[in-house]
């Protein structure tokens, strides 16, 4: 059943959700921790915290799944969730806040600072997107097109994470803000690795807040991947230089400067720990 | 501890817990007009012509045409106008004001006023002066002597920037005009400042002019001065309103762009040593302004007297500037320009020992000021010098010398340490002589026939508990139970003017009038009757007069004094820093409640660190300040310092009341040079010179040390 507001909707399944979206110019509104500072006051909108199929946590064999309006808080105390997720959440703002902030809405903001959509980069996570016609799973990469433009029809809502299993158990998250609560990520680096029998079997990397949208260069990890710890040795220098000119920050908060040394910073202290 | 010193529940705890506590934001709208300001987009510029949009019925614009007055408004110097007068000097200058009657119609037609400027010159540096508002030059000894025998003279540099007061509430002030009387209401520091200046800009005599404080959200001096202006604007436009209440309330970012916050400063000191002593000082001053002098005369004032800071330096040559730059008007903030010299004179201290091969501390320890030692002013200091027993709690509670010890060897690994001490002093209480030539406080105790008793003073309580103090003084001496005083916000039609509440003067000047007021009702109470005394403000005889002119004696009657440890963990691949630990004990004499005070050391504290480093402000290219909002101007959380430590030295004051002095603004002044100093040690012993210290900042230090 939906319930009418004057200032919007509150429908009570995906599919009264969805035919909502679909007939209407309605912004949706998850935790509202975003859209509450904005104070539009003339604003319509489509509630979405009664929705079921949007709060469940699962898994199955390969994948683990995350309903976006699961909060921040509701993750954390999951036990479903990885430890490289919750180390990012816990650092996200403060707890009244993660009371209420939900992940759909930190990837649906669009920007490069979205502390949880950094995780979900660097693990390789797709979005599950409901429409009106029906259902469609975009790679989060391929999800951000540029900063704050997103690949979602007008008739869609991300619904679902999904998390790839594999690769979870290795990682590093690091967080830069101007304090330790309550801050938006000047910067923040995550990554992933794995070996097997001497052999790099994964590695992945993400920056988040540095450009447009979250860097995550496939192609460059690729070139330790498959190597022995020795070769990577020696493929490290050429890595970390690949990267030296994939990340061309933007100018904010902090300088570029500031922003690149210490990308590369975090960058080889991840290597180091992981033994390259 | 003392019985006095027990801590109590706040008179205010109730009504702020409750909600019920009314601040000016949440009196009625009804029939209320919105004032919205229009200001200056530059820093300097003609105002040629002003053209105003179809007004709908019943609102209009005022501004400096329809001051009935003066367009002057009362602060020191006068300077300020209310609204802009032929130029504009600084980007937020408010040329005029619109009248609407709610806040989307004001907020509109305010966009729709087109002003007609003249681009002018601006000097937005601090280094690129012309005009100086105040130029105050003063010494003892002879410094040129000295300096010509010295075996070795430092000079260094010292810069430190805005900071942000960041009280709760933001300005707001309501005005109406009825019956020929003007009533103006909201959060402010200062009743009887924002009184004076009211009746200066309308041309009433005082009776006409009536000011209550609205329960306020913090100041910080932040609504020492500012009240005033923007109180003189809106009584302005009600005066026009026919019989309406017109309310100005400030969004976040239109206060923290456009009002007051601390002086920026530049120091030059030139330290002569011989024999590896100090033996003189030669320093000089300036602090940044912004467009007009609001207080920069008497935080000017209070900095350069601080600049040799507790320390007895035979021979001193101190020169301060106050200088217009066309940015923001700089005012009162929690120490009020000692904290500027006080990181000067800590800092120096700390580089010329290292230069000399001694331990900080030590060195510092070799010069600090005792009891009976002539002050930078060739006062005295008349009272015990509590330092060396405060270094020692300090030392116990932080480790100080064991950590510095350790800190110094080479250190390697993504994360350095250090830890940096300092010490400093408050002057209580105002300058010099203005208590007694310029304030001249009365208080007044009102016993009704119930027994009650009400506390008339113009003390605002912005958080601070000055109510909760003052009654228990009272209660005290009467010997009444406390619920038996109370204490009202004040209105000027009601309380005498007992002063402004700045200059951490309330509890230890005001409070000891109460206590002369309340030992003066007891010897006279009768059961049943109503009774009323009064007291005036009188100087302690032990004063060695200060003639401000030649800065020339006694500039404070006593001092609070602090020590302060601050341990650091610096991130060497993100330049981040991290407080591991701070420690500080604090002299305020007797604690009147001790919650109280050390939830008052704790905030002031906190404010010192954020101070040190996360508070950034600068103005760009523009002169525009664009750190307008809490994401952009950040405070530091308790997350930020979960290992704060407070330790209450007690040293009292006799003229206090049971031995209480200044409190309120101690607490900040001297972080910083504790903060840098710890800094230094954990970038390899590299010199610094400025404070706030970013990450960016220590990145760039790593870049050249490591």
């Amino acid at each position: 059943m939906v319930t009418i507001l004057a200032n919007g909707f509150v429908p009570e399944s995906l599919a009264e959700c969805l035919e909502l979206k679909a007939k209407r110019s309605l912004t949706p509104y998850a935790g509202g921790t975003d859209l509450m500072i904005e104070e539009d006051r003339g604003g319509q909108y489509l509630f979405l915290h009664k929705i079921p199929e949007l709060k469940r946590i699962r898994e199955d064999d390969d994948n683990l799944y995350f309903g976006a309006a699961c909060t921040f808080t509701e993750l954390l105390e999951s036990a479903l969730a990885p430890a490289i997720l919750k180390a990012a959440l816990s650092r996200i703002a403060a707890p009244a806040i993660r009371n209420t902030g939900t992940i759909g809405g930190n990837i649906g903001n669009g920007s490069a600072k979205a502390d949880s959509a950094l995780i979900f980069f660097v693990t390789d996570s797709a979005l599950k997107l409901s429409g009106s016609k029906g259902e469609r799973l975009v790679p989060i990469q391929d999800f951000y097109l540029g900063r704050k433009k997103l690949d979602l029809q007008p008739d869609e809502l991300i619904s679902e994470v999904r998390m790839p299993k594999k690769w979870l158990s290795k990682y590093d998250y690091q967080k830069i803000g101007a304090r330790k609560s309550l801050a938006i990520s000047r910067l923040s680096f995550a990554g992933l690795f794995a070996e097997e029998n001497g052999a790099i079997t994964h590695c992945a990397v993400a920056f988040g807040a540095v450009s447009d949208v979250i860097i995550r260069r496939k192609d460059l990890d690729s070139l330790l991947i498959g190597k022995t710890i020795p070769d990577a040795k020696a493929a490290k220098s050429a890595y970390i230089k690949a990267y030296e000119e994939a990340i061309v920050p933007i100018r904010g908060r902090v300088s570029a400067e500031y922003r690149k040394e210490t990308c590369l910073n975090l960058l080889k202290d991840f290597l180091n720990k992981m033994g390259i | 501890m003392k019985e006095i010193s027990k801590s109590v529940r706040k008179k205010d705890h109730a009504s702020k817990m409750s909600g019920g506590a009314k601040y000016v934001a949440d009196w009625s709208a009804d029939g209320a007009l919105y004032g919205r300001l229009v200001r200056s987009p530059y820093a300097r510029a003609r105002v040629l012509d002003i053209h105003l949009p179809e007004m709908p019925e019943g609102c209009f614009a005022v501004d400096r045409r329809d001051v009935s007055g003066e367009n002057r408004v009362h602060i020191v110097m006068d300077d300020t106008p209310v609204y802009a007068g032929e130029t504009v000097e600084y980007i937020g200058d408010p040329v005029l004001m619109v009248v609407g009657h709610d806040e989307k119609e004001t907020a509109r037609l305010a966009k729709a006023v087109k002003v007609d400027y003249e681009e002018l010159p601006a000097i937005l540096n601090i280094r690129d002066y012309e005009t100086v508002f105040f130029d105050y030059n003063y010494g003892k000894g002879d410094a040129q002597k000295a300096f010509a025998e010295a075996d070795k003279v430092y000079e260094e540099e010292f810069q430190t920037g805005y900071q942000e007061q960041a009280y709760l509430e933001t300005q707001g002030m309501i005005a109406q005009y009825r019956d020929g009387k003007m009533t103006v209401h909201g959060s402010m520091q200062c009743p009887y400042y924002v009184h004076g200046a009211i009746a200066k800009a309308l041309g009433f005599t005082p009776d006409k002019v009536r000011v209550m404080q609205d329960t306020t959200g913090g100041g910080f001096g932040g609504k020492e001065a500012y009240p005033s202006i923007l109180a003189c604007q809106t009584a302005v436009a009600a005066y026009k309103a026919g019989g309406k209440p017109v309310r100005v309330i400030y969004d976040r970012r239109e206060d923290m762009e456009f009002t007051s916050k601390r002086h920026p400063s530049l120091c030059t000191y030139k330290v002569a040593v011989k024999d590896g002593k100090v033996i003189a000082m030669d320093i000089d001053i300036l602090f940044n302004s912004g467009g007009f002098t609001t207080l920069s005369a008497v935080v000017l004032q209070r900095g350069i007297i601080a600049a040799s800071g507790v320390y007895n330096i035979p021979n001193l040559n101190v020169r301060g500037r106050a200088v217009k730059t066309n940015t923001v008007p700089t005012g009162a903030y929690r120490g009020f320009g000692a904290p500027q010299t006080f990181f000067a004179v800590e800092t120096v201290m700390n580089h010329i020992a290292k230069d000399l091969g001694v331990e900080p501390l030590e060195f510092k320890k070799n010069h600090m000021a005792k009891q009976g030692d002539a002050t930078s002013t060739s006062g005295k200091y008349h009272f015990p010098v509590p330092l060396p027993d405060m270094i020692e709690e300090v030392e116990k509670a932080s480790g100080y010398y064991a950590k510095r010890e350790e800190y110094r060897k080479p250190q390697t690994g993504r994360y350095r340490r250090g830890i940096g001490i300092s010490l400093w002093f408050h002057g209580a209480g105002f300058t010099g002589s203005g208590e007694r030539d310029f304030i001249k406080a009365v208080v007044k105790l009102h016993k009704f026939a119930d027994g009650k008793v009400e506390v008339l003073v113009s003390q605002t309580d912005i958080g601070q508990g000055i109510k909760t103090t003052l009654s228990k003084i009272v209660a005290n001496e009467l010997n009444v139970p406390l619920d038996k005083v109370f204490c009202e916000n004040p209105d000027t039609d009601h309380v005498p003017d007992s002063g402004p509440t700045v200059a951490s003067r309330s509890l230890m000047t005001v409070g000891e009038l109460l206590r002369r007021a309340a030992i003066k009702l007891r010897g006279q109470w009768v059961d049943g009757e109503e009774q009323m005394v009064e007291e005036h403000f009188k100087e302690p005889d032990f004063i060695i007069p200060f003639y401000i002119e030649k800065f020339r004696g006694d500039a404070y009657p006593t001092y609070a004094w602090a020590v302060a440890a601050v341990e650091l963990k610096v991130d060497t691949l993100t330049g981040v820093h991290e407080v591991v630990g701070a420690w500080g004990s604090f002299d305020v004499g007797t604690s009147i409640d001790l919650n109280i005070v050390v939830g008052q050391m704790e905030g002031g504290f906190l404010q010192g660190l954020g101070y040190s480093s996360m508070e950034q402000m600068d103005t760009d290219a523009k002169g525009r300040i664009r750190n307008n909002s809490y994401s952009d101007y950040i405070i530091p959380t308790s997350v930020d310092v979960p290992n704060l430590q407070v330790i209450m030295h007690e040293e009292e004051y006799p003229d206090g009341p049971y031995g209480a002095k200044g409190a309120g603004e101690l607490p900040l002044v001297g972080v910083p040079a504790a903060y840098i100093s710890a800094m230094e040690q954990a970038l390899n012993g590299v010199n610094l010179y400025h404070a706030p210290f970013s990450t960016e900042d220590t990145m760039k230090a790593l870049r050249e040390v490591l």
